[in-house]
């Protein structure tokens, strides 16, 4: 019953309970922001890791599979096949390209994965009884008139223009080329939830690349025995091409998608630490002036100044705490209920939890520092 | 002897507008006295009580309180207020969002003591000054005269050396201040503390000890 700040805090509630929903919906929105960018980096992985490949080559100078602009001559792929440690058979040549199909007459976003059945580079998760997979193309090496049949899986996440799935039997347009959907596939997408649009690599040469004979890029296994790393350098020294293992795919694809464009946000989320810093030390700072009166009554009866400023300091300490955690509550729960994939870091969580506390906190600390200036002789004085 | 003033000397504002509120007072208070302080508006008197109860740092003099002499270089004079002085004003300056009972005990609970027994002695304190069915009400809800005497009990509960009160009636109407210093009397008479008040009540004077007038931040009569 005697802890003076509660009292004060039930006293002066409209102005806590305002202090606390800023501090909220900063930190909701600092938590989402990174929420996002963990959607991001988890996405532009997660069709990289299914393939399963350790290999990833493209075209010299082209800067990477992913990243940069890489167009490959099928000779290649006899070369990398007999390349000791490579997983005989093991290399599957492959088409991502980012392309916008038209749907209802509409465009929309996706990326198309041209790849031959039974190799590396398909999708992992087809929905079943949704269909199946297309026609493969009929000849195993290259020929002008092999003919694919114009056949695609889609993700399930690929919508039309009015939002509706995509039935089986439905037909898409992509370099003006009609293609009918057959199957559908669940949860393969890429960054910002594009989804994956698989065909034949054949079909993906002939609608865009008029039916010539690249490809992006070659995606391989090692050999069990064989480090990833020593195949990389062997294959790197041909010169004409340009090889990557696993993790400097990923490295070099997170960095280019997802580092390198949000580097604003991540501007803006220590921006949003700083609004909730001076949301607290200005809060406190206009309160503190308020009570000059009863500050300098409480010096006068004996107070010291480390009383008081504690006083203040477990008022701010309530509110950031409650605070950050309705903000870490409601960020799970926006999370949720977001349009796009977000994911909440728990790591990241308590990292962001104790750097907002510890700033929410140093601005009430250095606004409470005001109460040293308080002269308790205003006690005996009248009103200000 | 409570109290030793020697040449204490207060200066507010520098130059041409410099003021001298206490110019070189020095004075004894012995233990259990009832001291009145009169004067005209602007004499001193706040400034007086002030230095007495350390919470003005006087720019000449030596304060003595109950034998220590007051280092205020090196001392923490919030602790010597704590420990040795109470304080009643004239505004009151109870906190607004506590009740009678708390507004005691917060001044106890920074004077050090623990919080049953702050609860148990303020209640004590608040009947012995007629509030015994007010304890839960906050000053919003109390009349001037009982504000009045929560702050008396507040001023009260530390067990001070010394209890100042500056002019503890002056917002209140003459039959407040009649009850009020009824107050003074009983607590005087019951516990023999010293009470340094600041008034202009005319009745209170056949009850003190010592009268003393001040004009233009000196003593004039004792
Ligand atoms: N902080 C201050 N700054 C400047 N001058 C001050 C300050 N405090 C007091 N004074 C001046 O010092 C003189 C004494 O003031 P003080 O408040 O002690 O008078 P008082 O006797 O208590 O008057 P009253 O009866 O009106 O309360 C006054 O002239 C006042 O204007
Ligand atoms: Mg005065």
């Amino acid at each position: 019953m005697t802890h003076i700040f509660l009292k004060d805090m039930v006293y002066r509630r409209t102005r806590v309970v305002m202090t606390t929903i800023g501090i909220v919906v900063l930190i909701t929105l600092i938590l989402l922001l990174g929420g996002i960018m963990n959607g991001m980096r988890i996405q532009v992985q997660q069709y990289i890791r299914s393939t399963e490949a350790n290999l990833w080559i493209s075209a010299e100078g082209s800067g990477g599979a992913f990243t940069g602009f890489s167009l490959l001559v099928p000779e290649y792929l006899v070369f990398i096949n007999h390349t000791k440690g490579v997983k005989r058979n093991s290399v599957s040549p492959l088409i991502f390209a980012h392309a916008r199909p038209v749907i209802n007459g509409k465009a929309t976003k996706s990326i198309i994965v041209g790849y031959k059945q039974g190799k590396l580079g398909g999708p992992t998760q087809t929905i079943p009884n949704q269909g199946r997979m297309f026609t493969p193309s009929q000849y195993d090496d290259y020929r002008p008139e092999d003919q694919p049949p114009a056949e695609v899986v889609i993700d399930e996440k690929m919508r039309t223009p009015s939002g509706r799935k995509i039935p089986i039997g439905g037909k898409i347009y992509i370099g003006g080329k009609e293609l009918n959907v057959v199957g559908r596939t669940k949860s393969l997408m890429f960054v910002l939830d594009t989804p994956l649009l698989f065909m034949d690599l054949r079909t993906a040469q002939e609608v865009l690349l008029k039916n010539s004979l690249h490809v992006n890029m070659m995606i391989a296994k090692t050999e069990p025995d064989y480090s990833a790393e020593a195949l990389v350098e062997e294959l790197d020294r041909n010169g004409m091409i340009e090889a990557k293992t696993l993790d400097q795919t990923l490295t070099s694809i997170i960095e280019n998608y997802v580092d390198e464009p949000m580097k604003a946000v991540q501007f803006l989320r220590v921006m949003l630490w700083l609004a909730a810093g001076i949301i607290v030390t200005m809060i406190t700072y206009v309160t503190t002036l308020e009570k000059t009166r009863e500050i300098g009554t409480l010096k006068a009866i004996g107070a010291s100044d480390y009383y008081i400023v504690m006083l203040i300091l477990k008022q701010v300490i309530l509110m950031s705490s409650a605070g950050v955690t309705l903000g870490v509550f409601l960020a799970f729960l926006a999370a949720n209920l977001a349009p796009i994939f977000v994911k909440i870091d728990l790591l990241e969580t308590s990292v962001v939890a104790i750097i907002s506390f510890v700033v929410c906190c140093s601005g009430g600390y250095l606004a409470s520092r005001k109460v040293l200036d308080v002269d308790p002789m205003i006690a005996f004085r009248g009103e200000l | 002897m409570i109290v030793q003033a020697k040449g204490l000397t207060k200066r507010f504002g520098e130059g041409l507008a410099q003021i001298v509120a206490v110019d070189d007072v020095s004075l004894t208070i012995e233990t259990g006295e009832l001291v009145i302080v009169m004067g005209d508006s602007g004499c001193g008197k706040t400034t007086l009580v002030s230095l007495l109860g350390c919470i003005l740092t006087p720019d000449n003099g030596q304060l003595t309180l109950d034998g220590q002499v007051i280092d205020y270089a090196g001392q923490d004079l919030s602790q010597v207020r704590r420990q040795k002085i109470g304080f009643v004003f004239q505004l009151f300056n109870l906190i607004p969002y506590l009740s009678a009972l708390e507004n005691v005990i917060i001044a106890m609970q920074i004077g050090g003591f623990s919080r049953f027994e702050a609860e148990k002695r303020a209640k004590d304190l608040l009947t012995q000054v007629g509030l015994a069915r007010r304890l839960d009400h906050r000053p919003a809800q109390l009349s001037g005269g009982e504000k009045q005497r929560v702050s008396f009990a507040r001023a009260l509960s530390n067990n001070p050396k010394i209890i100042f009160a500056d002019e503890p009636t002056a917002n209140l109407d003459s039959r407040q201040s009649d009850n009020l210093m009824n107050l003074v009397r009983q607590l005087r008479q019951e516990q023999q503390t010293t009470i340094v008040i600041v008034t202009h009540y005319q009745a209170l004077q056949k009850d003190a000890d010592r009268v003393i007038y001040m004009q233009d931040g000196k003593i004039l009569t004792d």
